[in-house]
């Protein structure tokens, strides 16, 4: 029998209208198109593995002879394959390799010694082999840090310092061991710095902070102790790229040392689809490129990597198999030994259900920062162009964390502990400023501050003064020295005290390892001393004792002995 | 002042780190002082300086030593090198990094750069890393 065809301008049907109307259909998908890199890991033109090496030194990889390598290839030979093992490395199927990752008796190490000697487009083999639920058996062994943990982007669509304060206050009570914060206006920095700072000390001890920047200004900032680490350190996946990045692999592992030799932290960033979106990927698949990225960051000696795609997110979204990649570079990133901060950190999709599945891989598995920029506040407040993740979520996560008893690092803060911290950090930028010479906060802005859910909620502020004053922060040299005399003068000495022990902390050094965090108490953890040692059911983290205890409190939880109370 | 270099230290992961709370006595600043000393007593009495809340490179040594002990090979070398930049003042390693940036430089002056580090400040690996740049952006014609 043959159908009648339909007439053209046939009227659609009540379902197709509601599945219009869901969100998802506002998200950008395009087809596959190789020759120009949109492909997320499976492209004809990428590479076949290969190696050779000659007296300790590779003189072919990946199908090109040593006098072809581009500056990328030559530094992954020189500086990231470890040579003693690439050819044993090389002789095994991916597949193997792929089985050794994901079978739990196999050991971190032994897996992270055998892929040390894998090639960029060996790497790429192995992962090709694996579904996204062995990736992420695979992660949460391969996570270097026994301990997960999470990062939030404190920002204000008005560079707002009083806001960034109060934010930063909430973040840190809300139990993230990282804030980062940019801005609108660059020339802001300063004051929006000092403010991250401050605030941060005035939730839980011990959140680091970071001020997104041009290379040169972050790493000044760092220097003088106003910011505690650094992330915003790009690295690419192709020659053309790299150099409109303004760098090279040189340049960038030098810059490594820099921030190394004032103790301060400090990890790269890259991710699928850069190399795309800036137009040079060579006809190379996404994944292909990102692993070069991943192995720049090793060879440079850096100790971590902030990738997952991170702001080209919609890049790798739109193609199938996309977001198996953006998991696939997270496991590479924690398989080359390297603190992984693991995106969902740009806005990704108009669909819930979207966003969430796409944020499951890596909350699951557990990695070192399972968001590299949970928006800490509303996304229209978020300067670098929105999270997967807002403050509106907050309750929608714990709520997560509780249902599957995985610990995604945050908790649930009753609204009066947040209120006073808030309110707390706010009056202590307000003294800091008075101390030294910034424009006044006023008492109605604390207030606004305290009870804001976005800078909409805050009074305005001059400026032109502001601005005039970040500079003069910059002329007059002031340092993390002169914040804690500032906090210590006006009665904060606990927040001077925790301050100064952060900054100590460059004397010793012991932030400089992989995945190193502050704990409350201030002291390091890192793959060091809280190496992960996931061996299978039974072993490794697992949320328990105190700390599920508080994963099980959400905002309205029902009594056990009486219906009618609620318990928060 | 008895002076113990981080090659006669035999640090041991497991036991010694993290080096501020189980090693302080081997941690100093770059001006000589014991981490102890960096008291809030000390910086509100002025004897604490911006420049005494930095790493020293005798702590980068050690942090090496820990980072070549369980494995991490490119992170220790990026310590020693670390612990060769502690002597350049900030301004010098700015300009270096641009220095090295693309079609920044050309090849004499990235040569003249590795001598230097090499002559004023015996930063040798770091030298090494500029010389290998110079070459690779000779031959990838990315020299000024």
């Amino acid at each position: 029998m043959t159908a009648e065809p339909l007439p053209v301008s046939s009227p659609k049907s009540k379902r197709t209208e509601a599945l219009e109307e869901r969100p998802v259909n506002l998200d950008g998908f395009v087809e596959e198109w190789p020759e120009v890199g949109m492909v997320a890991m499976d492209s004809p033109y990428d590479p076949a593995p290969s190696v050779r090496v000659t007296d300790g030194v590779i003189v072919e990889m990946d199908g090109k002879p040593r006098a072809e390598f581009d500056f990328l290839d030559q530094f992954i030979a020189d500086h990231a394959i470890d040579v003693s093992v690439a050819e044993r490395a090389m002789s095994l199927e991916p597949v193997e390799v792929a089985r050794m990752l994901v079978d739990p008796t196999v050991t971190r190490s032994e897996v992270v010694e055998v892929a040390g000697g894998l090639t960029p487009a060996a790497l790429l083999e192995v992962v090709k082999t694996m579904n996204v639920v062995e990736m992420m058996q695979a992660l949460q062994k391969m996570r270097a840090r026994r301990t997960p943990a999470n990062q939030a982007h404190s920002t204000s669509a008005r560079d707002n310092p009083v806001q960034v304060a109060a934010e930063a206050a909430e973040a840190s009570l809300r139990g993230f061991r990282e804030l980062e914060t940019t801005l609108g206006v660059v020339r802001y920095a300063p004051l929006v710095a000092i403010a991250l700072q401050v605030g941060a000390l005035a939730g839980t001890p011990g959140a680091l902070t970071q001020c997104a920047l041009e290379e040169a200004t972050e790493l000044e900032l760092g220097m003088r102790g106003i910011t505690a680490y650094a992330e915003t350190i790009s690295v690419y996946g192709t020659e053309p790229v790299f150099c409109d990045g303004d760098d090279t692999p040189w340049s960038k592992a030098f810059l490594a040392s820099a921030y190394a030799s004032r103790g301060i932290k400090m990890r790269f960033t890259s991710g699928t689809g850069s190399e795309v979106q800036m137009g040079n990927a060579e006809g190379r698949s996404m994944l292909y490129l990102e692993i070069r990225c991943i192995l720049v960051a090793k060879g440079a000696g850096v100790q971590g990597l902030q990738n997952g795609s991170i702001s080209c997110i919609g890049v790798p979204g739109a193609v199938p198999a996309g977001i198996r990649a953006v998991l696939a570079e997270n496991l590479l990133a924690s398989t080359a030994d390297l603190e992984c901060a693991s995106g969902n950190d740009q806005s990704f999709s108009h669909s819930d259900m979207r966003r969430t599945a796409r944020l499951l891989p890596q909350l699951l598995s557990g990695t070192d920062f399972v968001c590299s920029g949970y928006s800490a506040v509303p996304n229209y407040d978020n300067m670098f162009a929105g999270s997967n993740l807002d403050s509106t979520d907050y309750d929608d996560w714990n709520t997560i964390q509780r249902d599957l008893q995985v610990d995604g690092a945050l908790r649930h803060v009753p609204e009066e502990e947040l209120l006073a911290a808030r309110s707390r950090a706010a009056r202590a930028l307000q003294a800091v400023f008075a101390q030294l010479g910034l424009p006044a906060i006023t008492d109605k802005e604390v207030e606004a501050a305290t009870y804001a859910h976005g800078s909409q909620d805050l009074p305005m502020r001059d400026v032109l003064e502001d601005l005039k004053a970040a500079q003069s922060v910059m002329d007059r040299g002031i340092t993390g020295l002169d914040v804690i005399k500032a906090l210590e003068a006006s009665g904060y000495s606990d927040m001077a005290r925790t301050l100064l022990s952060v900054l100590r902390h460059r004397v010793s050094g012991d932030l400089l390892h992989t995945s190193a965090i502050l704990t409350p108490e201030l002291e390091t953890l890192s793959a060091v001393n809280d190496a992960n040692d996931y061996a299978g059911p039974g072993s490794g983290y697992r949320p328990a004792g105190e700390r599920w205890r508080e994963m099980k409190r959400l905002r309205h939880v029902v009594s056990a002995s009486n219906p009618e109370e609620e318990i928060g | 002042m008895a002076v113990t270099l981080p090659d006669q230290v035999e640090l041991d992961p497991g036991r010694d780190y993290p080096l501020a709370a189980h090693r302080p006595e081997l941690l100093r600043t770059p001006t000589g002082k014991p981490i102890d000393e960096l008291t809030m007593q000390a910086v509100l009495s002025g004897d604490v300086a911006a420049e005494d809340l930095r790493i020293s490179p005798d702590t980068l040594r050690l942090q090496a030593q820990i980072a070549e002990q369980v494995g991490r090979t490119q992170l220790a070398r990026n310590f020693r090198r670390a612990a060769e930049l502690t002597a350049l003042p900030d301004d010098l390693v700015l300009s270096i990094y641009n220095s090295l940036r693309p079609n920044a430089s050309t090849k004499q002056q990235l040569t003249d750069i590795a001598d230097r580090l090499e002559r004023e400040y015996s930063a040798t690996l770091c030298a090494e890393l500029v010389r290998e740049a110079a070459d690779v952006y000779e031959r990838r014609d990315i020299l000024a």
